[in-house]
């Protein structure tokens, strides 16, 4: 168990958005978040990295590796972030400071985490981008002279740098058209078969959650209605809201609904 | 790049012939005599021998054309000729009171800089909070104040009441002090409200989140990813607003009786000394040229996708 | 899902914030007129008036806010002063309105020789900072509070064509105007019934952002001997002339200049109102 969030709630300006939620990621394991839009799930996983907006308060337990997390200073929390624990978000473009080069970026991001040799964080950087099927060429570019795609694959190699335990994916494919999303996640799932790190996923797109999750749980208005396998609430879901979030997902081929071929009849 | 530059010049450059026709007309039309203005300043009584000769050396009688040429002529060699008032060539006048406008100045902006970042940045990083209601109030009266009012206020204040700070004339470090707190508070309620909205636009951007979601630091998100990218915004007003800044400066000199160029084109002015107005304009143009140069190499520096596109343009 | 909004400015907050500033502008302006019918109808002082024997007086009730060093009557100048002010100001304004917005409108409508002739003198203009020119101008044309003026409006007309011109370009890309083209309406009825109406808002904005500016333009000018000359009761001209009593009369240094900053954030709430009503966004800032 890598993560286990213990009733945690979110709650600023007199609401609470996020309430009482458990939740576990295992050791390695592609575990989804699924809720539409407004459910609390983005929140959720700013909370983990101590990311909330200012007027927001978590309560309750974020336990990373065996600790709470919110009760760790912000500075321990900034040597955690982006090295034991690090994000990717929807925005690929905003990865980047724009008048500064991609190489600038490693290397600020390295020296950051106590990284004192300029060579070796030259040389990782380098590493880096070349394991996710970019020129290193690119490190001397800036981020507006990158492709779209460019963008996501570096932003993904400095997501990964540091060889995160958690990576957790805000709404990660959510921008993207279905075959940009599905390149973005065969990605992370390779990078997570020879890292072992484990991923949260965030999304409101179950075609994603249905090839590439182990486990997931369904978050309604600040609530987890339901966790569990992938087969199990995908094929059996137990509750009404995620009966209505599964049928009203389109789905094209003839087998079942979590991707499991049906078996001959 | 050098396209660019340029263009700039010959606007300047094509603006300031105009200027200086303009003002050639005025000189030779304008109601008053200058020759008298230039006897006048003797307190002698004059006769009407005297305006005669005068008129003759100064080359008034000749036809108006033949004027323009050798007015031409000294423009393009940079010669302004005397001034009426006090008989000095007045490049040398002008050249030796720019030191001290050029202080003035710089002082001001010093001042502007150490009032607008903090208080433009804690209001934009605090915002809703005291200090950012505090600066929002401070920069509303403040775009209402005059500058001479608030100079005749801090004179009062901290060189009469409650100090003994210089407030006349041009005497060492202290004689700086109050031009330029004065001048640098008059300009810098509008880049407080500036630096702030721009930051609050910046800290918004998804790039100091992803900088945030890496474990940098509070600090170097701020000085290194932020405010960098609030400066463009600031700048452009900075450039735009140049000739209030020089307005200023000449409001200032004359308060304090600060002999810098805006005190003398003040006192040219009410003399009627056009060789010196003249030559303050010509001033002036150099010096937006200058200021505008520096406006655009800076963006270039700042943003380094305007510098690519250009390299590519030029392809 | 987007991290929640720290705060947002509402219509709600925005029309909160206008009706505090039409109260205070309401109380402003019942001061003024109490103060100005009990000073022409009841006093009844004359301005220029001097009279040495009653100079630097204090507050009394024949003097409210007491004599200058000429024994004139502070509280009407004052006033006296606020017309001269705003009404040069408003002169200077208007004049630059009435000849740049058929300028921009011709220009942006018409295209053509008009257009680039326009576009060259504005960009000339533009190269040099327009303070400077008003500064340099009212120096050639001799100081004088006409002259001031003159030299604003020579200056600020160029803004006001140019936004005209822009907003007018954008315009006439429109359905509205193409359909009134195609329809065979006159061009002087699609620039005075169509056009004209539209680009109203947007220069008001800018006229009433600029009016502070131009108030503070002419009362420094005046401050410095530029504009208006003794014994005209301008208030920068009232604070040069006692500046030499400052030490023992200071309220005759805080008078104009309250009328002065008052003033001006007056205009500058104006602006700001017709910003918000118009919906009139940054491009409008100078």
């Amino acid at each position: 168990m890598i993560l286990s969030i213990e009733e945690l709630s979110i709650a600023g300006q007199g609401r609470t958005i996020v309430d009482n939620v458990s939740l576990a990621v295992r050791e390695g394991e592609f575990m989804a978040l699924v809720g539409q839009s407004g459910s609390g799930k983005s929140l959720l996983s700013q909370s983990i990295g101590q990311l909330l907006p200012p007027n927001l308060h978590a309560s309750g337990r974020i336990l990373f590796e065996g600790s709470n997390l919110l009760e760790r200073t912000s500075k321990e929390m900034r040597a955690l972030r982006g090295s034991r624990i690090s994000y990717i978000f929807q925005d690929y473009q905003g990865a980047f400071t724009p008048f500064r080069s991609i190489g600038g970026h490693f290397d600020e991001y390295q020296k950051v985490h106590g990284e004192k040799s300029s060579a070796v964080r030259k040389t990782k950087a380098a590493a880096a981008l070349e394991s996710v099927g970019l020129d290193a060429a690119l490190l001397r570019r800036y981020p507006f002279q990158l492709s779209g795609g460019q963008l996501q694959r570096a932003a993904i190699a400095t997501s990964l740098l540091l060889s995160p335990r958690l990576l957790i994916a805000d709404e990660a494919t959510t921008a993207l058209d279905s075959v940009s999303g599905h390149r973005v996640l065969e990605l992370l799932v390779a990078k997570q078969k020879e890292t072992g790190c484990a991923i949260l996923f965030i999304t409101h797109d179950w075609r994603h959650v249905r090839r590439y999750a182990n486990r997931l749980s369904v978050m309604k208005e600040g609530r987890i209605v339901e966790s569990g396998g992938k087969h199990r609430i995908l094929d059996h879901p137990q509750h009404e809201y995620t009966r209505n979030l599964i049928d009203a997902a389109p789905v094209l081929s003839r087998s079942l609904k979590s991707g499991l071929e049906e078996e001959s009849r | 790049m050098f396209r660019i530059l340029l263009r700039k010049f010959l606007e300047v450059f094509i603006f300031l012939l105009f200027i200086m026709f303009v003002s050639f007309l005025f000189i030779r039309l304008a109601p008053g005599d200058p020759v008298l203005t230039i006897l006048n300043v003797d307190e002698l009584s004059v006769s009407q021998e005297q305006v005669e000769a005068m008129r003759e050396e100064m080359g008034f009688n000749d036809p108006l054309l033949v004027q323009f040429g050798n007015w031409l002529l000294d423009f393009v060699r940079l010669d302004f000729g005397s001034s009426y008032s006090t008989g000095q060539p007045v490049m040398q006048t002008l050249m030796s009171a720019l030191p001290a406008t050029a202080e003035l100045t710089l002082g001001a902006l010093l001042v502007m800089l150490l009032i607008a970042v903090p208080l433009g940045s804690l209001s934009a990083v605090y915002r809703g909070s005291w200090i950012d209601t505090l600066s929002r109030m401070l920069s509303i009266v403040g775009a209402a104040v005059p500058s001479f009012w608030l100079g005749l206020i801090l004179i009062d204040l901290f060189g009469v009441r409650f100090g003994n700070l210089p407030t006349m004339g041009r005497d060492g470090f202290a004689s700086l002090i109050l031009p330029c707190v004065t001048l640098g508070l008059a300009i810098s309620s509008v880049y407080v409200r500036l630096l702030r909205s721009s930051l609050l636009d910046s800290l918004s951007q998804e790039f100091v989140r992803s900088a945030r979601a890496r474990g940098l630091s509070e600090g170097r998100i701020f000085w290194l990813h932020a405010l960098r990218h609030s400066l463009p915004p600031v700048i452009t007003v900075f450039g735009v607003s140049l000739g209030s800044l020089i307005g200023g400066v000449v409001v200032i000199e004359v308060l304090f009786a600060y002999p810098g160029i805006g005190k003398l084109v003040v006192d040219a002015i009410r003399q009627r000394d056009y060789p010196l107005i003249q030559g303050y304009i010509l001033i002036m143009a150099v010096v937006v040229f200058v200021v505008n140069t520096a406006v655009d190499l800076s963006y270039r520096y700042l943003n380094p996708e305007m510098k690519l596109k250009e390299k590519e343009a030029h392809r | 899902m987007k991290s929640i909004p720290l705060r947002v400015r509402t219509r709600a907050a925005k029309s909160k914030k206008h009706s505090v500033q039409a109260i205070v502008a309401a109380l402003f302006a019942l001061l003024v007129i109490a103060a100005s019918a009990y000073t022409f109808l009841v006093l009844k002082h004359d301005p220029t008036l001097t009279d040495l024997r009653g100079r630097l007086l204090g507050a009394s009730t024949l003097h409210p806010l007491g004599t200058d060093h000429l024994g004139r009557d502070v509280l009407t100048r004052l006033l006296l002063g606020g017309g001269q002010t705003l009404g040069y100001s408003l002169l200077a304004l208007g004049a630059a309105l009435v000849i740049g917005i058929p300028f921009g409108i011709v220009a942006g409508y018409k295209r053509g020789w008009v257009d680039k002739l326009f576009m060259r003198i504005a960009d000339g203009f533009l190269a040099f900072p327009d303070t400077i020119v008003a500064i340099v101008l009212s120096g050639l044309l001799g100081a004088g509070i006409g002259n001031l003026v003159l030299a604003i409006v020579i200056v600020k007309w160029v803004s006001y064509a140019r936004l005209v011109r822009s907003t007018v370009l954008s315009e006439s890309q429109k359905d509205y105007i193409r359909i009134a083209r195609t329809n065979g309406l006159s061009d002087a009825r699609i620039m005075t019934k169509h056009l004209l109406p539209h680009i109203a808002g947007h220069v008001l904005v800018l006229a009433s952002l600029d009016l502070g500016k131009i108030i503070l333009l002419i009362s420094s000018l005046s401050y410095i001997g530029l504009g208006a000359q003794p014994p005209t009761p301008e208030w920068g001209a009232m604070l040069n002339d006692s500046r030499p009593y400052f030490q023992s009369r200071p309220e005759l240094m805080v008078y104009p200049g309250l009328a002065i900053v008052s003033v001006v954030l007056l205009a500058n709430m104006l602006g700001d109102y017709l910003r918000d009503r118009f919906d009139v966004k940054k491009e409008v800032q100078p």
